[in-house]
């Protein structure tokens, strides 16, 4: 009935233009009929109608007492409420400011998060009609992506009944050298559909026009806003100047919208035109995005594309190799993002309801010690509604609070780790405070507040409000209320509970993330620099001035000052080795899968990759000279077990090595010369794979890494080394510098992050759940000051009060403890894949989470015990006697 | 009007209401108003107006209902009636009343 009355006054209030109407209709009616009887007993029209105004009374007033009652009083009631609960919050500002910090920090931290997951993984990529945009791919065998080749592509490339745009892009890096320092930014070459596959507009000027990645059209480029803004500081006049990339100068045609693509790695566009060397059906080189015609599914142009591999059999000889189609927004969020995002989002949600339990026991403890007032208000006449209502009032006034600064602190949080975390996002996801955090964000955040409202308030409320209220004017008295403290309890076991679901978590992260920091490397990591360059065709247009350059300038640099030993590479360990390429032996038709690295004569002493047998490469190795390799151990097993060469040394292999520029690849036959140990090719937690090297000299690449191990701090030997690659080519830029130690962090990133959002989350949950528990038990140790105090006087000692509080902390927290590796058990599949060998299960990780928690709750037991201790039995007893 | 008219009971128009319905049936307020006057036979002072916030809030307990009617002036009014809830709560009222009359009575009688 209450229910009823609450939504009827609460209809009443949007309903009361309609009631004003119907009021004044039944007045009217009633004065009628009264005039019409007053007429009947004689009176006159006039006095008949006297009479009825004057025995009805007040018109206006009575309306008036009447809109009173029907919403004013509701409304007046509600704001009642709001004062008292705004009063009782300012009586108290302690608790106030406990309640409100918590919702705020679990209020904040899921808006955050929930903007993060908008962000990347709900929103629609910010693209028109983003459902159209395709990535398409070689699939070498089905499940399996692979870049496809320049014919292959071009013949896709027809297929203008499935796609309105197709664009091929390949990144490159180009020394800039309009403007003071030369630097190196990096862009892509893209086919001149590209903006009409985003369907983006330039900003000012144009994009690319057809016919402009043709052989022998003017060299053109479009530059990303960020690098207008900081490279021309925004000047209007842009499209007048030229751009040198390369010290080739390009016209700048136009400049794209702020926005996503100041996210990509890419700074500058440029037309991909096909030398005629790259015309081949060999070098599975590009990358593909597309536009889907509109009105064409995915499926549709599955099957479309495998029916054109069908029609191209002729030409592409390998049977399995399919054509793979995928929604591009599929593959901008990789599993271990997905994975990691979504274990956060859920670890902050325990967060908010540990809160929620947290200021659902205050608000109960607080209700405990209101009993009385609640039972006096009840005895005066109060009905359970209108003291539930209020109840709710003063925690609505606490969310709502809590509420606004969640949102404050979730900005904070999001303009804090935005920065930390955006490089692990896709460039799709804009992240910046201001446009993600738009009405859908503040929203979500409505929904919490709303959803810990019902958490925190209704439960307090029915129990304070539900009790027995009569019994309780004479008990409030006493104190003690068993089934509170029971409810109570059992919210504080569940605290404990979920705060070991986090703590287990992280304890397996942590314990994962240092397995993968102890991997050793295979390399010298401390004390070494590296920075990449490209050698720009026009100023290196041969092999031999390529070599000429590498030699020069690991001579120069070698006597660089702090600088102890110098060498090029292509690619860097634990970066990832970029070209793969099978070796094969006569006679066997099997061959083996390696990485292929080319490296100069001093890389292995750099880093300090000792040659195990055989020897490492050396100045003689160069172009025109025998052709060798060095392969590690790894391949050197492979070899053995797979293709039974127990010796690898001076054995030949024929291998595909790639021409200088864009020369493609051709078969070379090597001999193998010397075996080296491993260095970790890939990420720490990738497995070792067999890796084949080559000499640079014999192999030489435009786009190559320095190595540089110094005496000292690296970065300081960093403007010896500018200055030593200055004084060989002028107008080289370096790009990324980092030192290995950066390198190495950077490898583990996707492991780091989710460990140390989730290590945060674990420890502020171990820390509300130990609040809640000091709670818990401050307020025992209060209502039994009675009983404590008989206690001592009957001769019990300070140590038996500490040990009796001591052991309902920890009743408590065993069945926490309990509940919560429950929970954890039940929840190691979602960790399985950001582990790295440590098993979901481990013992010693769920061990070290136990004792934590138990730590962490005896030290909060340990204040109210103390307290309890402190009890002087006359004092208490005469208090309350 | 005449002096020895009274006013209604503080918080007995409620009692008045309901027992008028639970006698007469579904009725209009006009209808409700004139039978309490001509059962008090001109003793109470009513205020004809008074019975509506006191009907709103009667409809409010669910203690009556109300029907869309016609009236004898072929006006559209709302028709009250007791609901089950609203028998019941008559009971309680009458019963309240009695037992404060009686313990009124009692004084009144007492013998110093």
């Amino acid at each position: 009935m209450n229910l009823r009355f609450a939504a009827g006054r609460l209809l009443a209030l949007f309903r009361n233009r309609r009631l004003d109407g119907e009021l004044e209709d039944e007045i009217l009616a009633h004065l009628e009929m009264a005039e019409l009887n007053a007429i009947a007993t004689g009176l006159s029209p006039e006095e008949a109608r006297r009479e009825a105004r004057s025995s009805f009374g007040g018109i206006e007033q009575m309306k008036e007492n009447h809109r009173d009652h029907r919403s004013v009083r509701w409304a007046e009631n509600l704001l009642r409420d709001l004062r008292y609960g705004m009063a009782s919050l300012a009586r108290d500002p302690g608790f106030g400011a406990v309640t409100i910090g918590l919702l705020a920090l679990g209020i904040g931290a899921n808006t955050a998060m929930f903007t993060i997951v908008d962000a990347v993984l709900l929103r629609p990529l910010p693209f028109p009609e983003p459902e159209r945009m395709v990535r398409l791919w070689e699939a070498p065998t089905p499940g399996h992506h692979n870049n496809t080749t320049t014919f292959t592509f071009l013949d896709w490339k027809r297929q203008d009944t499935i796609f309105d745009a197709l664009s091929a892009e390949e990144p490159v890096s180009a020394a800039v050298t309009t403007g003071a320092d030369p630097v190196r930014l990096s862009g892509k070459l893209v086919s001149a559909d590209y903006f009409n596959v985003f369907g983006v507009k330039a900003r000012i000027g144009r994009t690319f026009a057809l016919g402009e990645d043709q052989p022998g059209a003017t060299p053109v480029v479009v530059l990303s806003y960020s690098l207008w803004q900081t490279r021309f500081g925004g000047d209007p006049g842009v499209l007048k100047r030229d751009f040198v990339l390369d010290g080739e100068s390009h016209r700048i045609i136009g400049v794209l919208p702020a926005g996503s693509f100041d996210r990509d790695e890419a700074r500058f566009w440029k037309p991909l035109i096909f030398a005629s060397i790259q015309l081949n059906r060999n070098q599975h080189w590009l990358q593909v995005v597309g536009r889907l015609r509109s009105g064409v599914s995915i499926e549709q142009a599955r099957a479309r594309m495998s029916g054109l591999r069908a029609s191209l059999g002729a030409v592409i000889p390998q049977k399995k190799l399919g054509f793979a189609v995928d929604p591009f927004a599929q593959l901008l969020v990789g599993d271990t993002l997905r994975r990691s995002i979504y274990l956060a989002f859920g670890a902050v949600l325990l967060v908010l309801l540990i809160a929620c339990a947290n200021v659902a026991n205050l608000v109960l403890a607080k209700g405990a010690t209101r009993r009385k007032e609640m039972a006096l208000r009840a005895a005066l006449g109060a009905g359970r509604g209108r003291l539930i209502g209020q109840l709710l009032t003063e925690t609505l006034v606490l969310c709502f609070l809590g509420g606004i600064a969640g949102i404050a602190v979730a900005y904070l949080l999001l303009r804090g780790a935005a920065p930390l975390v955006a490089a692990s996002l896709p460039f799709t996801a804009d992240l910046s405070a201001g446009s993600s955090m738009d009405l859908r964000v503040l929203g979500f955040a409505a929904l919490v507040v709303m959803a810990v409202l019902v958490l925190t308030g209704l439960l307090p409320s029915l129990q304070t409000s539900f009790g027995k209220l009569s019994s309780s004017l004479n008990q409030a008295a006493r104190g003690s209320s068993a089934s509170s403290a029971a409810v109570r309890r059992t919210i504080v076991i569940g605290e404990v509970a979920a705060s070991v679901v986090l703590i287990c978590g992280a304890a397996l992260l942590f314990k994962s993330l240092a397995k993968l920091q102890q991997v050793d490397a295979g390399v010298r990591i401390d004390h070494v620099i590296t920075m990449s360059t490209d050698l720009p065709s026009t100023a290196y247009p041969t092999p031999e001035s390529a070599t000429t350059f590498y030699e020069a300038v690991v001579e120069r640099l070698r006597s660089a000052p702090g600088v102890e030993q110098a060498a090029l590479s292509l690619d860097l360990p634990l970066q990832g080795a970029r070209w793969g390429e099978w070796i094969s032996l006569a006679g066997v038709k099997e061959a083996l899968l390696v990485r292929v690295k080319m490296v100069d004569p001093w890389y292995f002493a750099t880093l300090q990759i000792p040659v195990e047998s055989g020897r490492g490469f050396e100045k003689r190795d160069r172009a025109g000279a025998p052709p060798v390799m060095v392969i590690n151990q790894e391949a050197a097993r492979f070899l053995s077990s797979k293709f039974d060469m127990a010796n690898p040394i001076l054995r030949v292999v024929g291998i595909h090595l790639p021409g200088y520029g864009p020369i493609p690849e051709s078969p070379v036959t090597v001999q193998i010369v010397g075996v080296i140990r491993n260095e970790r090719t890939g990420g720490l937690h990738a497995p070792e794979e067999p890796v084949a090297y080559v000499p640079l000299a014999q192999v030489p690449r435009q786009d190559v890494s320095l190595v540089v191990r110094t005496g000292s701090e690296p970065l300081a030997a960093m403007s010896g080394i500018r200055e030593a690659v200055r004084q060989i080519d002028p107008h080289l830029p370096l790009g990324e510098v980092r030192t290995m130690e950066q390198v190495k962090e950077r490898s583990i990133l996707w492991a780091k992050q989710p460990t140390w959002v989730i290590g945060a989350f674990a420890g502020v949950a171990a820390l509300m759940a130990a609040l809640g528990l000091y709670g818990v038990l401050a307020h025992a140790v209060t209502e039994q000051r009675r009983e404590i105090g008989i206690r001592m006087a009957l001769g019990a000692r300070p140590a038996d009060v500490v040990s009796h509080t001591l052991r309902s902390a920890l009743s408590l927290l065993v069945v926490g403890l309990a509940v919560g590796l429950a929970g954890a058990f039940a929840l190691t599949r979602v960790l399985k894949g950001l582990l790295f060998e440590v098993s979901a299960l481990d013992p010693v990780a769920l061990a070290l989470a136990c004792v934590l928690m138990t730590l962490v709750g005896i030290l909060a037991a340990w204040i109210p015990a103390s307290r309890a201790a402190r009890v002087d039995p006359m004092t208490v007893l005469r208090d309350e006697g | 009007m005449s002096e020895n008219k009274t006013d209604v009971p503080y918080g007995t128009l409620d009692l008045l209401i309901l027992k008028t319905l639970d006698t007469m049936g579904p009725m209009h307020g006009y209808r409700i108003a004139r039978r309490i006057e001509q059962v008090a036979e001109n003793l109470l002072r009513l205020n004809q107006g008074s019975i509506y916030p006191a009907l709103i809030r009667l409809e409010e307990q669910g203690w009556i209902r109300t029907q869309w009617g016609v009236s004898e002036t072929k006006r559209k009014v709302k028709f009250y009636s007791l609901t089950r809830a609203g028998a019941k709560q008559l009971n309680v009222e009458v019963a309240n009343w009695e037992r404060a009359t009686a313990l009124v009575a009692r004084f009144l009688e007492a013998e110093p």
